[in-house]
């Protein structure tokens, strides 16, 4: 793994009028690494992404992609450092099949024609690469596949273009459990075939199975990034609700009798749920 | 002192090298070879044509490089022509294929199987499936072997299956009966499910460049095929790893061994489903139908799923102590239930596990899936052309 992340946020700071959604951000996504990303609704977890996209600008902070530093001042800032997102309603279109949905707006040219043939290819090969094996053709409508499989025609798309980070936001929401099964196994091949993955999820199990480090949003900041081999489940859910656990999270505020403690990730602690 | 190996070893040697790296990378162009065998050009070419000539593998047109120099010839495994027979005997079914060099399933049968089907009555199914396969084989097709994968105590000398509890089996020998049936005198190569599974990922799957691996298998029962230091560990009369039979709690739950407290009996099949109050149920679909419910909110369902998390966790860290894995592989059944129950399992294991032991292991599920017993079936008949490529026939 390599230890400088590919994205790096600091200090990130956001607000819609007078209502502060981020305060103080710091954020790392690493090559290789899913990274989930959980907290409640209105945590901000979607505003994160936005801004890591370049739909929102942020009011401050600075982003560092592949050790250098990055303005993303539009998605299609983003799409140029190699930042995809696929959002919750996929973006797919219904009546246009796989290859077309995988190229929209991008269709590869062969002179003045649309070039199929191409296309076809390197849709075909990308789906292989991820090891996909539910997709019967390429040229089925959209609207034939199931749940699952339209998550994975939305994830091919998104690594179709050479792109280095992607972000999942909840791809297991509204999905049985085997289809379920394959889509975790599919984000975890993402990261395994060496792109950077955040997934935003409120599912424990899937932050559990597939996530190699995990961050807590809590009301706009960013109490805890630490390594899933260094945390419970049960500390995951208090770093959510109350935005602190045991030695992670918000330093305790003043006045309560608590130790604070300087609000860095305490390593492995030994358990705080037994 | 003794003699340095001679000109004939050392080609029988590189011809396997060759033929191994062509059967586990798929098609490589001889410069790549070159760099992977650490060969000279004229070497290379020398070895490829002698495959070549023997039909295992084909020389083909150069990928495109985009790059300035001579384009490399591609050398591709002969897969369609170079086969093996592989035969997975599990408890709830049977199957057959027919896996082609480089690991590709060409050709596959699946049969039900009762539980309590004896191997005198399983080997005429199994030589069934395959005389079927054997009509739409091509003519110039070579048969390379035969390989068995059981779900159950295998001896290494002969293949005997000395006790597979969860199939009733005791002292079967299947791979003799199964030449009975098929009337030929090659011998068959049986292994353990969970050891061939663990040999097929470890050749071509998740755990490829792995060397420390454990590869944890549910049927009904569960065991581990486990890699330590790049080897296959299989104990001294061929029967370790079987981890399902870890006494984890005293005088507890009987299991099928004879024993009380297996760890089988909190995570396997029976013990999932007695905790989620469906007794009378067996088989994969009941299984999955548990991790269903619980998905859609039923209370006992769910607590059943999260119980049997839990010791999945409180096993794993065991292995994880004693093993030093850098992969755990959850296969089988213990692939549904590591991503139905992955938050009790990671925290358990988290909790239990020494650091050092844990920091750097990966807990991953099959990239191989269902196939990975048939690959591996198959990989055990291939060693031995992959030990000497041109004493095929």
């Amino acid at each position: 793994m390599p230890a400088t992340p590919l994205l790096e946020l600091r200090g990130i700071d956001k607000s819609f009028g007078p209502v502060q959604v981020l305060r103080d951000v710091a954020f790392a996504a690493h090559a290789g690494e899913v990274t989930a990303l959980v907290g409640d609704n209105g945590a901000g977890k979607s505003t994160l992404v936005k801004c890591i996209s370049g739909i929102h600008p942020t009011d401050a902070g600075e982003f560092v992609f592949d050790g250098r530093p990055a303005t993303i001042h539009s998605p299609r800032d983003a799409a140029a450092l190699g930042i995809e997102v696929v959002y919750q309603d996929l973006a797919l279109c219904d009546n246009l099949d796989i290859v077309q949905n995988m190229f929209l707006g991008r269709e590869k040219l062969n002179g003045i024609v649309l070039d199929e043939p191409t296309m076809e290819q390197m849709a075909a090969e990308t789906l292989a690469g991820l090891s996909v094996r539910t997709v019967k053709s390429l040229r089925q409508h959209v609207s034939s596949l199931s749940g699952g499989q339209r998550q994975t025609v939305a994830i091919a798309k998104a690594v179709l273009w050479n792109s280095r980070l992607v972000v999942l936001d909840e791809p297991t929401a509204a999905l049985g459990v085997a289809q379920t099964a394959q889509v975790l196994e599919l984000v975890r091949r993402l990261a395994d075939n060496g792109l950077a993955v955040v997934l935003i999820s409120h599912n424990m199990n899937d932050v559990f199975a597939v996530s190699d480090r995990i961050a807590a949003l809590y009301l706009g900041q960013m109490v805890a990034q630490v390594k899933t081999t260094d945390i419970t489940h049960a500390q995951v859910v208090e770093l959510i609700t109350a935005g602190r656990s045991g030695g992670l999270g918000l330093t305790a505020e003043p006045g309560q009798g608590r130790n604070g403690t300087d609000g860095q990730p305490a390593g492995k602690t030994a358990g705080g749920d037994r | 002192m003794p003699p340095g190996p001679s000109q004939d070893e050392i080609r029988r040697q590189n011809l396997g090298a060759l033929l191994r790296h062509v059967h586990v990378h798929g098609a490589t162009s001889r410069a790549e070879l070159t760099t992977a065998l650490g060969l000279n050009r004229s070497t290379i070419g020398a070895l490829t044509a002698d495959l070549a000539g023997a039909g295992l593998v084909s020389e083909g047109a150069p990928k495109e490089t985009g790059r300035a120099g001579r384009p490399s010839p591609v050398v591709r495994p002969e897969s369609n022509r170079i086969h093996a027979y592989a035969y997975s005997i599990e408890v709830d079914r049977l199957r057959a294929a027919r896996v082609g060099l480089g690991g590709v399933v060409l050709d596959r049968r699946e049969l039900d199987r009762p539980r309590g089907l004896l191997v005198a009555e399983a080997a005429p199914l199994l030589a069934g499936a395959v005389k079927e396969m054997q009509q739409h084989v091509p003519a110039d097709a070579v048969c390379v072997g035969t390989g068995v994968a059981v779900c159950g105590m295998v001896r290494r000398d002969d293949g005997l299956v000395r006790l597979a509890p969860t199939t009733g089996w005791v002292d079967e020998p299947i791979g003799a009966a199964l030449s009975a049936e098929l009337g030929i005198d090659a011998p068959i190569t049986v292994g353990n499910v969970a050891d061939v599974a663990a040999f097929a990922e470890h050749a071509r799957g998740v755990a490829a460049g792995c060397d420390n691996v454990v590869y944890l298998y549910g049927d009904v029962g569960v065991g581990a095929g486990i890699i330590a230091g790049g080897r296959r560990v299989t104990g001294h009369g061929g029967y370790s790893g079987e981890v399902g039979h870890m006494k984890l709690v005293r005088d507890g739950e009987r299991c099928e061994c004879g024993s009380r407290g297996c760890w089988e009996t909190q995570i396997g099949e029976n013990g999932l489903l007695r905790n989620a109050g469906r007794p009378g149920a067996q088989g994969r679909e009941a299984l999955l139908a548990v991790f269903d419910a619980a998905d859609r909110g039923d209370a006992r369902a769910g607590a059943a799923v999260r119980q049997a998390g839990d010791w999945l966790g409180f096993g794993v860290a065991n292995l994880v102590n004693i093993f030093n894995p850098e992969m755990v592989i959850f296969g089988g059944t213990m692939r549904d239930l590591y991503l139905a129950a992955a938050a009790q399992i990671r925290s358990r294991l988290n909790a239990n596990a020494l650091t050092a032991c844990l920091e750097h292991v990966r807990l991953r599920t099959p990239k191989l899936g269902d196939d990975a017993a048939l690959v591996g079936a198959a990989e055990l008949a291939f060693e031995r052309l992959l030990a000497d490529p041109l004493d095929i026939g």
